[in-house]
């Protein structure tokens, strides 16, 4: 049995191993998407495959990641042999996001497991960026890739079939690169404390947070809530359906009666789902609980197999990942009696063969019982940076003509919603683009009184574009992406 | 003879250094108007020191005014001017969320509110001028009617291509006389606009507030006879207060870069040039890296949120420190901070009112620190406050009260060897190559148990502990930096284009200083093209290519552990250093004979065991060995078993493990 006190010391240190992973990633990376907007996830893993600790970068990779690890368990693992995957149906998520997994041995014995996950600028779809909106299978979505040994020939053949490859290569060494390090640090703490002590704090890291989660559920009061929300397919509205039961300290999260799965790429698989739960459980207790496996014990996902939230190959996922997402978060955050945010990243990807900017853009957070929601912001599932105007200019064929906030666009209450954005891009060379983006038809709605926030718009030289859209640009033409306001919160 | 004066949260300290030797005194901060402290401490050094004003030579000065009116949101009413279509740059900041989870953390407002941001008709690209700049008369016009005490102007690309910011400068110079204008190309230089808007943001409403309180500062100094200050700025140098009211955005963390200055020099006299400094006080750490003597620095920092484009020393602050108060969280656990007794009610121990367990507490109870032995400030401590407040809190978490004890002084370090592998590891850097020099109140009391668990084998602790900061300003250089993004690749990275760069930068820090002669150095920023984060290469005033391109992927290498030939390399930002140094002090203790020593019991890793204590600073030579306690005036060292050393010449007790 540890002590409280040596609990508090090896959290301590197995959340400095994960984010040393995170600065290891993000600074020996080369694409963007990792650097500059930190679209990456660094964990650790015991050897039985539980996540026991997780720098927090991005919401979306928070309970997907267990996944992955599970997907590599049964293999044939050996000191310094890492793996590579991407498959969504064996352990990924959509195919941009590669994770690679590296076990840690000590004294030849299999301890614990690193993993990181990063989204890659293009993972060779037919579209550059590899994100296109209109993939209807997910061979057309890029290459996938099962799970596999990553080595040096690894990297070579699997960058080969993407663009940039050298970009590619670099990243995909930036990922083995900090699964080393934190297997260094892992070792280093074996050294101190001891093999049996270190496994033992693996143990009670995920108790301690299942106590923690636990305690915070017992709060929440017993009984069923319903929600449902819609998503914009191509095709029409999808809607999904959601039963949350709390009782005593658990919670049961019902998504029978959910769509099915579609012909376009809203598709999830279980993992992403899950992780969409697990952050909405996190808004819900304590932020302050240690991001572990051991924190989502009490929580049930049920979405039956074959439906929208947990799709069977071969669906389309790619939106599904960035877009479906925050719906599953938003249905259970509404059925909790929050105003909603923007509920979509507002997916641009703009590129040729030669370069690819993809990009996501804040909006309007709902208001909060006690707070206005605030303004150009992440709201659900992503938190990544913006691209900065200057370095967007001085890399890519576009020029930008209007970054603002988009004034009065945040649902009235007596907390106000945020406000969205405006993003106004001018192609200075012949370019394509590819839009996925939700809540263009549906405003997202406020709470206990509160007023919607404005729905978002697309528009190509001022022309209203669908809320899945692709096509081409001509030098001089303008994409213009509005992105929606929060809900607010109370009668204004 | 020279004089450093640094101003803290709970007392302003003077150091004059004079003939080898240094005087310190005490006085309490005056936060309504920071000069009033400043000059009573100097007053009060110069009376024990037995000398007079005209005698001073230079006196610099570390203050607190600029990061104080920051924190607090006291600042002038700022207007901004930045490219149409751009003027919320500020308050879109990156797009980030303030929090993951707590989804209504907001982010800090912007300087300028949503009626004072204006738009500038002009647009240039990286490139050049793509429109040019029109309609300046009504703008200007408008920019007056809104009434601010200070303008910041931020214009895209202006990195690169200044001629419209200037433009405006010269415009609402004109139509506004002493108002104070910001230009970001000047006061920050580097392209990002986010960065380098906020920065010149910062820098336009701290403008009234400093200008006066420096002008204060220096009239008081002029009645009393002693020079007009320097100012420490928060890249380690001083600069003339004219400067420093000029541009305000120089100095905000003008206070920590004073007590790594103070370090670096300690840790320079005492031969151990590369060393970890950790500074901790009642309410927080603050820890930075010495190589080779002198202060890790960084390109960009950050102040409360806001985000500060200038090069400043790598400083990284953690609230953990003495007054940081231990709880058992809803899951068992022990936790200690964020929340803190700071100075008022303080620990439970100081008897004014605080009733929850702090570390000092702890300390307290564990006997590293004792009821008969005064801290600075003349603090007596309660053992039986103490006793009472850990007992309640090792009840809940059903451990025996001296094992609560331990446990908070383990948590607390933990915490702050998180603090010191942010600023290593987290950077590639092994720690156990370096010196631990410890600081500040509680700094040399958890300095050793910190080195063990950083695996650092030497530990030094300076006899001017206490005021470290206010004898690093002394002895500081003087100093201006100025930088700008100069994005060359290809054919364009040549030497003549680096050359004429550096040549037109070390001017403009010239002339800053007013030092024509003043040594020039020069960092490059490069990275591969495509990369978003630049590695900073230290060389000459014209590097070729090829030798960049060389030590650039030596750096990348060790860094990253890869390199890669093929790719382009870029030289982002070119930032150049203007250095006159500071006065040549060699320190040596006074020897004042042995301090009087005496025995007490104290736990540790669970044993009581009898301990030797040295009431007072042991003079050099001094042998010593742990379990030790050693009551420094304003400071207490413990050395545990294990640990022992000696007192160097320059008062330095400098300790070995093993």
């Amino acid at each position: 049995m540890i002590d409280p006190i040596d609990l508090q010391v090896l959290t301590g240190a197995l959340r400095a191993i994960c984010e040393e992973m995170g600065a290891v990633l993000i600074r020996s990376a080369h694409s963007a998407n990792i650097k500059e907007r930190r679209d990456a996830s660094t964990a650790l893993f015991d050897a039985r495959g539980q996540m026991v600790m997780q720098a927090e970068h991005i919401p979306v990779h928070l309970g997907a990641m267990p996944a992955a690890v599970e997907a590599i368990l049964a293999e044939d693992h050996a000191p310094g042999r890492s793996w590579v995957l991407n498959d969504p149906f064996r352990g990924g998520t959509h195919l941009p996001d590669i994770t690679v997994i590296t076990p840690i041995f000590t004294g030849g014995d299999l301890l614990a497991f690193a993993a990181n996950r990063a989204h890659h600028a293009d993972v060779g779809g037919p579209t550059p960026g590899s994100m296109p909106a209109d993939s209807r299978t997910l061979a057309d979505e890029g290459v996938v890739i099962s799970p596999r040994v990553l080595d040096e020939r690894a990297i070579a053949g699997l960058s080969e079939q993407m663009r940039q490859l050298q970009q590619r290569r670099a990243d995909l060494r930036a990922q083995l690169a900090a699964n080393r390090a934190a297997a260094l640090r892992v070792e280093e703490l074996v050294g101190r404390a001891g093999r049996g002590t270190v496994e033992q704090a693996f143990d009670e890291v995920l108790d301690y947070a299942e106590r923690r989660t636990r305690a915070c559920l017992l709060e929440l009061e017993d009984g069923a809530r319903c929600g449902r929300d819609l998503l914009e397919a191509r095709e029409g509205d999808l809607e999904i359906v959601l039963r949350a039961t709390v009782a005593g300290d658990r919670l049961t999260l019902d998504f029978t009666g959910t769509a099915s799965q579609h012909e376009g790429n809203l598709n999830c698989p279980l993992a992403v789902t899950r992780s969409a739960c697990y952050f909405a459980v996190r808004v819900l207790t304590d932020p302050d609980i240690p991001p572990s496996a051991g924190a989502y014990r009490p929580v049930e996902v049920i979405a039956p197999e074959g439906c929208l939230l947990n799709a069977r190959p071969p669906a389309a996922v790619v939106g599904g990942n960035v877009e479906t997402s925050s719906r599953v978060a938003d249905v259970i955050l509404s059925a909790f009696g929050r105003a909603l945010g923007q509920g979509t990243m507002n997916n641009v990807v703009i590129g040729s063969e030669e370069v690819v900017y993809y990009e996501t853009i804040g909006g309007g957070q709902g208001a909060c019982p006690e707070a206005e929601g605030p303004s150009g912001v992440h709201v659900a599932m992503s938190n990544t940076l913006n691209t900065p105007v200057e370095a967007l200019e001085l890399e890519f064929p576009l020029r930008v003509i209007e970054y603002a906030l988009r004034r009065g666009t945040g649902g009235a209450g007596r907390y106000r919603g945020g406000d969205g954005v405006v993003r106004e891009l001018e192609a200075t060379a012949p370019l394509s683009f590819s839009l996925l983006t939700e809540r263009r038809r549906h405003a997202p709605p406020g709470a206990a009184g509160g007023e919607p926030g404005a729905r978002g718009r697309n528009l190509l030289d001022g022309r209203e574009l669908d809320p899945k859209a692709s096509g081409a640009l001509k030098p001089g033409q303008r994409l213009r992406i509005e992105t929606p306001g929060g809900g607010g919160y109370g009668a204004p | 003879m020279v004089l450093g004066v640094d101003v803290g949260g709970t007392f302003t300290d003077a150091v004059l250094v004079y003939d080898g030797r240094i005087a310190t005194a005490k006085a309490p901060t005056t936060p309504h108007d920071q000069s009033e402290g400043v000059m009573a401490a100097v007053a009060a050094v110069l009376e024990r020191a037995g000398r007079r004003a005209e005698a001073i030579d230079t006196f610099a000065h570390g203050m607190t005014v600029a990061t104080n009116a920051l924190l607090e949101g006291n600042l002038a009413r700022a207007a901004l001017i930045a490219t149409e279509g751009f003027t919320d740059v500020v308050a879109l900041g990156r797009q980030n969320r303030a929090h993951l989870y707590r989804l209504c953390a907001a982010r800090p407002a912007p300087l300028v509110p949503d009626e004072r941001r204006f738009g500038a008709a002009e647009r240039t690209g990286p490139n050049g001028v793509l429109a040019s700049l029109t309609g300046i008369e009504p703008l200007v016009r408008r920019v007056a009617d809104s009434e601010p005490e200070a303008v910041a102007v931020v214009l895209l690309h202006s990195y690169r291509h200044p001629a419209h910011e200037l433009e405006l400068g010269r415009a609402l110079s004109e139509a506004l006389p002493g108002i104070h204008v910001s230009l970001s190309h000047e006061v920050v230089g580097t392209f990002r606009e986010y960065e380098r808007a906020a920065t010149t943001e910062v820098d336009a409403a701290l403008s009234p507030l400093l200008r006066s309180y420096l002008r204060r500062l220096a009239e008081r100094a002029g009645e009393a006879g002693i020079p007009r200050p320097a100012i420490m700025q928060s890249n380690g140098g001083l600069i003339d207060s004219d400067a420093a009211a000029r541009h305000p955005s120089w100095t905000v963390l003008s206070g920590p870069a004073g007590g790594a200055a103070g370090a670096a020099f300690v840790a320079r006299a005492a031969g151990a040039p590369d060393a970890l400094c950790f500074d901790m006080g009642g309410t927080s750490c603050d820890v930075c890296v010495v190589d080779q003597g002198a202060v890790q620095e960084q390109s960009a920092g950050e102040i409360d949120g806001r985000p500060l484009g200038l090069p400043m020393l790598a400083v990284h602050t953690v609230g953990a420190g003495g007054g940081s108060i231990g709880w058992r969280d809803p899951g068992g656990a022990l936790r200690v901070g964020p929340h803190s007794a700071g100075a008022d009610p303080g620990p439970a121990c100081y008897g004014r009112g605080g009733t929850e367990p702090t570390v000092t507490d702890a300390n307290l109870l564990l006997g590293y620190l004792a009821p008969d032995s005064p801290l600075a400030g003349g603090v007596s401590l309660d053992l039986d406050a103490a006793e009472r407040t850990i007992h309640g809190l090792a009840d809940e978490l059903e451990l025996e009260p001296l094992a609560c004890a331990e446990g908070i002084v383990r948590v607390a370090n933990a915490e702050m060897v998180r603090a010191l592998r942010v600023v290593t590891v987290e950077r590639g850097i092994d720690p156990r190559r370096y010196a631990l020099l410890a600081f500040g109140g509680a700094g040399p009391l958890h300095a050793a148990a910190i080195a063990s668990e950083l695996g650092i084998d030497r530990i030094m602790c300076p006899r001017a502990s206490g005021v470290l900061a206010a004898l690093g300003l002394g002895v500081s250089q003087r100093r201006r930096d100025v930088q700008r993004s100069v994005l060359l690749s290809g054919e364009r990275l040549n030497s003549d284009a680096i050359t004429a760069a550096v040549e037109e930068l070390a001017g403009r820090a010239r002339e800053a200083l007013g030092e024509p002669q003043a040594h020039i150095d020069a960092v490059y920023e490069l990275r591969y093209r495509g990369q978003a984060f630049e590695l900073p290469i230290a060389a000459g005033p014209s590097p070729a290519p090829e030798e960049l391109r060389r030590r650039f992927e030596a750096a990348h290498q060790e860094r990253y552990g890869y390199r890669d030939p093929e790719q382009q390399l870029e030289l982002v930002t070119i930032r150049v250093s203007a250095t006159v140094p500071g006065a040549d002090v060699e320190l040596s203790a006074a020897d004042d004979g042995q301090p009087p020593r005496t025995r007490r019991e104290a736990t540790l890793h669970g044993e009581r065991l009898g301990l030797e204590v040295l009431r007072g600073a042991p003079p050099p030579g001094t042998e010593i060995v742990g379990p030790m306690v050693i009551e420094l005036p304003e400071s207490t060292l413990l050395v545990p078993p294990g640990w022992s050393g000696a007192v160097d010449a320059t008062g330095t007790i400098q300790l070995g493990a093993g």
